[in-house]
């Protein structure tokens, strides 16, 4: 019988045998990934119930909601905007503060900046905190934006503050800008002087519109004297830079610092180097709303990093 | 025995030249080499994953794929399971290797990743290119040896 057997073939043995291996292999990686999961969610729980020296932290950021803009990407932005804010107010729990990471209107226009201004209003926070981006400055210096935001700024609009043992800085890089964002000697300064007080173990946040790290530069994606500004952030055992400005999900970890491009409310834009130019994409109907959205942060004394959750606009 | 693809599927491939002592003993070397790698890329992963990666999107599961799915390759190759789960371990360690090296360049699902502080990337590293080389060596010298005595 067994001459006849094509020897390229597996007996019924073999197959079964090979089965048995194939299942244990599925079985073991999901027991393992489940005791992971439970490894981790028993040290998140663990950090979590150790009594915090510092309360925990958690903040909500929005950003380019571009009110105003009017073209096919989204022809209704204050609508999302609005359901930006509502998903804010829903999550269950009163952020500490929401964080706008700029391009809060579209053409800086008295009217946008007091349109966004009283829709924010609606926001269920104690504190907002705002940076603007190139859009909110397109003729002015970023004037009318510190009109309406930038009561108790300092500069063109920068400043810090500590919430719950974390400091957090606000930067200002969408002024004076050519290509890239640009911080100027004057903001270099105030980050510097701003954090040498500081204990290197003292968790930094920092949010702008461009980013700090060069997620594209052919696009302008990054920030030309970012490398000066993060130096002084280098002795710090966990920094978290959060911005705005290309419309999509990033991380990048440099080190001690974790980049984290925010999405947007108003409309998406290509993929870095997909085509020639940063342009308001417009998705097949329907497909809009998963493209938008807020981000969740938190921060818990004792973890290192801090811990992210992105949502999209349901 | 001959080596034909049903064989190869064993785990138990054949050397026609060297005794059959040393050869189970180099086979059990190489298969607790393959497993040993594995499962230190797997830990890694997994010790990342509860040390923050957790929170990365997409990444984070990856990672947690990755350490599930290799300590469970690595289990089954110590346990002397048949040739393709040494295999699968040496593709999965390349795949590895190459989201490696995408997410220090070009990035990985919008995550990219400079620095080499701390011990954990270039051991993974060092691991997975072993893995892959000690699964050529299983893989490829039953072959040559078997050629050679033709």
């Amino acid at each position: 019988m067994s001459a006849e057997r094509d020897p390229q073939t597996m007996t019924r043995r073999q197959l079964m045998r090979h089965s048995a291996w194939f299942g244990a292999a599925v079985g073991l990686a999901v027991v393992g990934g489940e005791v992971i999961s439970q490894v981790a969610g028993a040290v998140g729980s663990a950090q979590a119930a150790a009594p915090p020296a510092r309360p925990t932290l958690r903040f909500a950021q929005i950003s380019d909601s571009h009110i105003g803009f009017t073209g096919t990407a989204n022809a209704n932005v204050v609508g999302t905007f609005k359901e930006a804010i509502n998903q804010v107010n829903g999550l269950g729990y009163t952020p500490d503060f929401v964080i706008h990471t700029g391009d809060l209107t579209h053409l800086a226009t008295p009217e946008q900046f007091d349109q966004v201004k009283q829709m924010m209003t609606g926001l269920n926070t104690p504190h907002i905190f705002t940076v603007p981006g190139e859009h909110d400055s397109t003729d002015d210096g970023g004037q009318k934006y510190r009109q309406a935001f930038g009561a108790g700024t300092r500069g063109d609009g920068w400043y810090s503050f500590d919430a719950a043992g974390v400091h957090i800085i606000a930067l200002v890089n969408t002024l004076n800008l050519k290509k890239l964002g640009h911080l100027g000697t004057d903001q270099l300064d105030f980050i510097q002087k701003d954090v040498a007080p500081l204990s290197s173990d003292t968790p930094i946040i920092v949010f702008s519109h461009i980013p700090l790290f060069a997620m594209y530069p052919d696009w302008g994606w990054g920030t030309d004297d970012a490398t000066q500004a993060l130096s002084y952030l280098r002795r710090f055992s966990s920094v978290t830079c959060l911005n705005g400005h290309v419309h999509q999900l990033f991380t990048k970890t440099d080190g001690n610092i974790t980049f984290h491009s925010g999405t947007t409310t108003a409309y998406p834009l290509p993929h870095p180097g997909d085509g020639p130019a940063p342009k308001p994409l417009t998705l097949p109907a329907g497909k809009l709303h998963d493209a938008l959205g807020i981000r969740e942060v938190s921060y818990t004394k004792g973890q290192q990093a801090l811990a992210l959750k992105e949502q999209t606009l349901s | 025995m001959s080596s034909t693809p049903a064989n190869m599927m064993s785990s138990t491939p054949t050397n026609l030249v060297s005794s059959p002592a040393a050869n189970r003993s180099a086979r059990l070397a190489v298969r607790i080499g393959i497993g040993a790698t594995l499962a230190i890329s797997g830990v890694i992963h997994a010790y990342l994953y509860i040390h923050g990666y957790q929170y990365i999107p997409t990444i984070g599961t990856a990672f947690l794929v990755q350490a599930s799915v290799f300590c469970a390759l690595a289990v089954l190759v110590v346990a002397g399971g048949p040739a393709w789960v040494q295999w699968a371990g040496g593709v999965l360690s390349v795949a590895a290797l190459i989201a490696f090296a995408l997410s220090r360049t070009v990035g990985l699902s919008g995550f990219t990743e400079h620095g080499w502080e701390a011990p954990y990337g270039p051991v993974s590293v060092i691991a997975q290119v072993l893995t892959v080389v000690l699964v050529a060596a299983a893989v490829l010298k039953p072959r040559a040896v078997t050629r050679a005595t033709r």
